[in-house]
């Protein structure tokens, strides 16, 4: 594709800020891409996986509700 | 046929090429080993035998593992050693080179590659496997041997003999997360798939005689390619006087006075030579005697070097010694003259006198029949030059540059007066390791060979993979594409030649100005690579042929004589040519040669060629003899029972591969019954004319011909499944279909390239008719059920990547959380679809505005490290600069997967995949195998569509007026076929040239109640009534092509201008406006609509407000004229803003434009 295509509407990015920012990592779950073992990770470790140290790890799917428009 | 496709679908999954089980299990399409064997039907079990070995990328395989394997070695030994200039008894010698395995590692061992491919691919990192040499060397007075250096990292092809993917098990491949139907053939470098295409080539070392009729001159040329140089000879005829001419040399030498330097001194003897006793050639060519004698004096071999030393253009290297005028012309005929011929000793020139003469022979013949010229277009006179040779040319460079600046070191360290301890010339080497890693790597990625030593300069070697489709990343592999330039008007290179039967494919091609220009592989062939030649010339004497070296001049151009040449050069002559070459194709069929090895013979030249080198196309025949195919029923069923594979055929003499010219001579029967007394070959299958791309579609044979070129087109850009790996791979743009079918009318190539495994379409039911007027122009109807149903559904990813650099003051990239809202605790509605990690939700929808990945970066990453300590108590949030990735488009996508990993430099890479489903909508593409593309104009509710008397109602209603000016009867016919397959249980083939006859199909209709042509009575959906036609109804093959609305619908009212002249943007990505263009703007004028014109162009566009001063006729500044000092004569005006730049860019160049205003009432 060229870089005339892809859409992208007019967005002011003042409205971008507002809101506090939420420190707490809530233990999302990660998924070894590998030996498909689940963990958390720390906001300084590296990105590695804890059981064999695999580099490649995948984010597991929410837990939130996810509705989807039947067409 | 149905119980032998489901017998077929259950696979053993044990040994590797299981795709070709099921050709060779005992029942094959409802064929058994008990059946009776029909030569003139089963010989096509050869092609999928051949496939099997060679397989349709088997050209850049064969290519790669022939460079790593013996290319490399011949590579090394040719730079292999090492000398010191300051010491005299340093030096270091290669002794070996290994890729991927070190000395001492057993034969299965597996390749050392750093991760497997489909790693590489996610973590942008290159496939490649460390480049091991031997090494020996002085330290001091001890002679060291060193095994197993690592001198770089080499790309490797996948599927190569290097990769770990060669010979691997379906369930292997599964488990390293490749796709066992997925050619292989191409580079991963930093995570993308680059293919290095095949490139076309005049051939080298060849004569090439061409002549310009108008100008009236004639002129052999040959392009001489060694390791060290290239460079071209012509010998040319200028005023009826032939000619040499050498880039090196400043004017034209007499050919006499060349082949004198070269040693033939005697005049007879140059006679002999060129012209033989032919009287004709005699009076042609012995005006060139008069003027060495007469203007220039010459009659010794030492005068006429002297004559071309004084004209030699010399560029002496630094430091070479300087040569005497007859060293010079010594040094000018031994070495650059005709370069490919080698002089060993020196002195010994008269080889290359030989090949001068033979030159200067084919000039005076072509003189004296015009059509004695060589076809540059001819695919013979081609050589395609693959990944391999464009490796090794690429490796030997930097391998040099390695060694040169290797050497360097070593001089720099030894110069110095005293050491502390002695000299290890290893230590240093491991510093320049990288060059030549990065070096491939950088080449293969940007596609620009840059090669000093042969000044080349190639950009646009390497291109990108495209995963569009299956078809579209297979018909990358199978392409060629030409040096030619495509600016050029000339027809010729362009044009279909008929010596590409067989070779290329004869309908895909691009079209527009790439057209002829790139072209495809048949589907089955074959690239040389480079043999031997010294076997084959001691071959060539023990088969008879006299040693040129040791003939008389006078006895080379006797009548019935023939001259043998091995590749381009003469060796030899025999007087029994027809016995010489049936011997020496004995030893080929009988596998004593190399099944490569091409030997044919010219009667015009009386020469019989034979070509070792690499890059000849070539394909397998049958062997006839006698008149008698030499393939029988038990081979055949030797085949059928696995217990022959193709090489089998090959080695007893059945089958041989032959390459263009000798196809050319030989008589080649298309089908058995064909087959006389003098044919020598028989065609295994005739379909394989069309690549793999055109074998997609069915009964090519009744189309019009560029009809099935348009398919080959649209058939890449078909949205269907890509790999059984696809879900796993994160690609820039993946297009995937929902619920792909195989097509209902197949074809042979179909089943040969998998395309039932990996299809893209589905089968529609057409009803062609006219209805609503929403059909003109190839429109569509689509019927509204079906697109529920999931007819056209696709699905589209896209992937953002973002890497969180680290910066040098130890500042870095991070992730930052979501914000919430200070009230309620919820998440923003911009961060509504990310994690507490900062990083989208997989599963979420992400609508447009909103974030999906919440960057932040340093803000004082430039600082340099002091007075920042990281560990200090405040270090964090307040230091970082939020850079979300904002999620822009018309309509919202899902997060498919969230990827986190490291690429090579350390630094952590974050690949998010977007996911959206698309059903078909108005506007949307689609096309049949026919060349037949058409949007979709109105989908229609199904109870408002025709049915018929089943009540199956069409998925497709395509206006019948496609038909007439395309001529795609074979169209029809896949309708035809589909449908009593439909009706039969069965899938029926529209293989090219066979394929299920119509008479069996419209006999299948009719025995199932319908009528023979494919029409049927339909009732019309809205009021009810028959129509009052019968309609030709049933299932065709429907292509879903890339182009969708989604991705190209665009309007805008007000926004975004560019920066410089305040006019609106350009383009879709840049929510452009519209531009009413010169020729609207034409329209606006001749109407007269000047206020239209003037909204248009300026106010709607870059109005300005100036300020003119009336007085100077510049531009002032609010009201104050400040070239006048004065606000008097100002007055206030729009102009375009572009106007105003250009006045202003005048005026900064020294010229005042000046506004003059008047009243116009």
């Amino acid at each position: 594709m060229t870089s005339r295509e892809g859409f992208v509407p007019a967005i002011n990015s003042s409205a971008a800020a507002g809101g506090f920012s939420n420190h707490k990592t809530y233990g999302v779950k990660y998924i070894c891409a590998s030996c498909a073992a689940t963990f958390t990770l720390g906001k300084s470790e590296s990105i590695r996986c804890k059981e064999c140290g695999h580099r490649v790890i995948y984010k597991a799917r929410t837990k939130r509700m996810v509705q989807f428009e039947a067409r | 046929m149905g119980s032998a496709s489901k017998s077929g679908r259950d696979h053993k999954h044990s040994e590797p090429d299981e795709a070709f089980n099921e050709l060779l299990k005992p029942v094959y399409k409802g064929k058994e080993l008990t059946d009776k064997i029909d030569t003139v039907e089963d010989k096509w079990n050869l092609l999928p035998a051949f496939l099997k070995v060679k397989g349709l990328v088997k050209q850049h395989l064969d290519s790669f593992n022939y460079f790593v394997d013996r290319d490399l070695k011949k590579i090394i030994q040719a730079n292999q050693l090492i000398l010191s200039d300051i010491v005299p008894d340093f030096y270091l010698k290669y002794t070996d080179i290994r890729v991927g395995h070190k000395s001492n590692a057993s034969p299965d061992a597996p390749i050392e590659v750093l991760l497997p491919p489909h790693e590489c691919r996610l973590r942008d990192i290159t496939y490649s496997a460390p480049i091991y040499v031997d090494v020996e060397y002085t330290r001091g007075k001890k002679i060291i041997m060193h095994r197993d250096l690592e001198i770089g990292r080499m790309p490797i092809m996948l599927r190569s003999n290097k990769c770990i993917l060669n010979g691997k098990s379906e369930e292997v491949m599964a488990s390293l997360n490749e796709c066992p139907l997925d050619p292989g053939g191409y580079f991963i470098v930093n995570g993308t798939e680059k293919v290095i295409l095949v490139q076309e080539q005049l051939s080298k070392n060849r004569i090439i005689v061409e002549s310009d009729e108008k100008k009236n001159i004639v002129q052999a040329s040959v392009t001489s390619s060694t390791h060290e140089r290239k460079s071209k000879t012509y010998v040319v005829t200028k005023n009826g006087k032939i000619y040499l001419k050498h880039n090196s040399i400043s004017e034209e030498v007499p050919i006499v006075i060349a082949l004198k330097a070269a040693g033939i001194i005697s005049d007879l003897e140059i006679l002999q030579l060129i012209c033989g006793s032919n009287q004709k050639y005699q009076d042609i060519f012995a005006i060139n005697f008069e003027e060495p004698l007469v203007k220039h004096n010459i009659h010794t071999q030492k005068e006429a070097l002297l004559f071309i030393g004084e004209r030699v253009k010399t560029i002496r290297r630094f430091g070479a010694p300087k040569l005497s005028k007859l060293e010079e012309g010594i040094e000018a005929v031994a070495n650059t003259v005709v370069a490919h011929i080698t002089c060993e000793d020196g002195n010994d020139l008269k080889e290359k006198g030989l090949y001068l003469a033979i030159m200067a022979r084919r000039v005076v013949m072509a003189i004296e029949n015009p059509k004695m010229v060589d076809d540059i277009d001819y695919v013979g006179n081609k050589r395609l030059e693959l990944a391999g040779q464009l490796m090794s040319l690429l490796f030997e460079d930097l391998f040099k540059k390695f060694n040169s600046e290797f050497k360097m070191n070593i001089d720099k360290t030894l110069k110095k007066p005293n050491r502390a301890n002695e000299f290890d010339a290893l230590l240093t080497i491991n510093v320049y390791s990288s060059h030549i890693s990065h070096g491939l790597e950088r080449a293969i990625s940007t596609g620009n060979w840059s090669l000093k030593r042969f000044k080349m300069e190639r950009a646009g070697v390497t291109h990108v993979l495209s995963r569009l489709s299956y078809i579209s990343a297979l018909g990358m592999m199978t392409r060629i594409s030409s040096q030619f330039e495509k600016s050029r008007k000339v027809s010729g290179p362009r044009a279909l030649q008929p010596s590409q039967f067989g070779m290329l494919c004869t309908a895909d091609t691009p079209e527009g100005e790439a057209c002829g220009l790139v072209k495809n592989l048949a589907l089955m062939t074959h690239i040389t690579t480079d043999d031997e030649e010294a076997p084959i010339r001691q071959i060539c004497y023990n088969l008879g042929v006299e040693d040129i070296r040791f003939v008389d001049f006078s006895s080379i151009h006797v009548a019935k004589s023939y001259t043998v040449h091995l590749n381009g050069t003469i060796i030899g002559l025999t007087k029994f040519p027809g016995n010489f070459m049936k011997l020496f194709r004995f030893l080929r069929r009988s596998g004593k040669i190399s099944p490569f090895i091409s030997v044919f013979a010219n009667s015009y030249q009386s020469a019989i060629h034979i070509a070792t080198d690499g890059g000849r196309i070539c394909r397998p025949l049958i062997i006839v003899e006698n008149g008698i195919s030499r393939v029988k029923e038990e081979h055949l069923r030797k085949l059928k029972l696995g217990e022959w594979g193709f090489d089998d055929f090959l080695k007893n003499g059945l089958v041989e591969y032959m390459d263009v010219n000798e196809e050319n001579d030989s008589y080649i029967a298309l089908y058995e019954p064909n087959i006389e007394k003098t044919t020598t070959h028989l065609e295994i299958e005739p379909f394989t004319v069309l690549g793999a791309v055109a074998g997609l579609i069915p009964y090519p044979h009744h189309n019009q011909s560029p009809r099935n070129t348009y398919q080959c087109a649209m058939g890449k850009q078909a949205i269907g499944a890509i790999a059984y790996n696809q879900f796993k791979r994160i690609d820039t743009l993946l297009y995937l279909m929902c619920y792909p079918q195989q097509p209902m009318v197949k074809t042979k190539t179909i089943e040969l390239i998998d395309y039932d495994k990996l299809p893209a379409g589905q089968n529609a039911t057409v009803a062609v008719m006219s209805y609503s007027g929403y059909d003109i122009e190839d429109a569509l109807v689509l019927n509204k059920s079906s697109l529920d149903r999931g007819f056209g559904r696709c699905q589209v990813l896209k992937k953002h990547t973002e890497v969180l650099k680290k910066y040098p003051n130890h500042t870095k990239d991070i992730v930052s959380g979501m914000k919430v809202d200070a009230e309620t605790g919820e998440p923003i509605w911009q961060h509504e679809s990310l994690g507490p990690d900062g990083l989208g939700e997989v599963g979420l929808k992400v609508d447009s505005g909103q974030v999906y990945i919440n960057k932040c970066i340093p803000v004082n990453a430039g600082d340099s490290m002091l007075g920042n300590n990281p560990n200090m108590p405040n270090y964090g949030m307040g230091n970082h600069r939020e850079t979300p990735v904002y999620y822009r488009a018309p309509e919202p996508s899902y997060i498919d997967q969230v990827m986190m990993s490291t690429s090579s430099n350390d630094q952590s890479l974050i690949k998010v995949l977007l996911r959206q489903t698309r059903r078909p909508e108005l506007g949307d593409k689609f096309s049949s195998r026919h060349g037949q593309k058409g949007v979709c104009g109105i989908i229609v509710n199904q109870e408002d569509l025709p049915f018929n008397d089943n009540g199956i109602s069409p998925d497709i209603i395509m206006n019948p007026h496609g038909f007439p000016s395309r001529m795609t009867v074979g169209k029809m016919i896949e309708l035809i076929s589909g449908k009593a397959g439909v009706l039969n249980g069965s899938l029926e083939y529209g293989t090219c040239f066979g394929g299920s006859k119509l008479e069996d199909m419209s006999k299948i209709l009719v025995d199932k109640g319908f009528n023979y042509s494919g029409k049927d009575m339909l009732y019309s959906g809205i009021t009810g009534e028959c129509l009052q036609a019968y309609i030709f109804f049933g299932p065709i093959y429907y292509q879903k092509l890339k182009h969708m609305v989604l991705d190209k619908m665009h309007a805008r009212a007000r926004g975004p201008r560019a920066v410089l002249t305040r006019q609106p943007t350009e383009g879709r990505s840049r929510d452009g406006g519209l531009r009413l263009g010169e020729m609207e703007r034409d329209c606006v004028i001749a109407y007269g609509a000047s206020q239209l014109l003037l909204e248009r162009l300026m106010l709607s566009s870059d109005a300005f407000d100036v300020d003119v001063c009336n007085q100077c006729g510049l531009m002032g500044f609010h009201g104050w004229c400040n070239n006048c000092k004065t606000s008097e004569k100002v007055i206030g005006m729009k102009i375009p803003y572009a106007a105003k730049l250009l006045f202003q860019e005048l005026i900064s160049m020294n010229i005042a434009p000046k506004l003059r205003l008047g009243d116009v009432f």
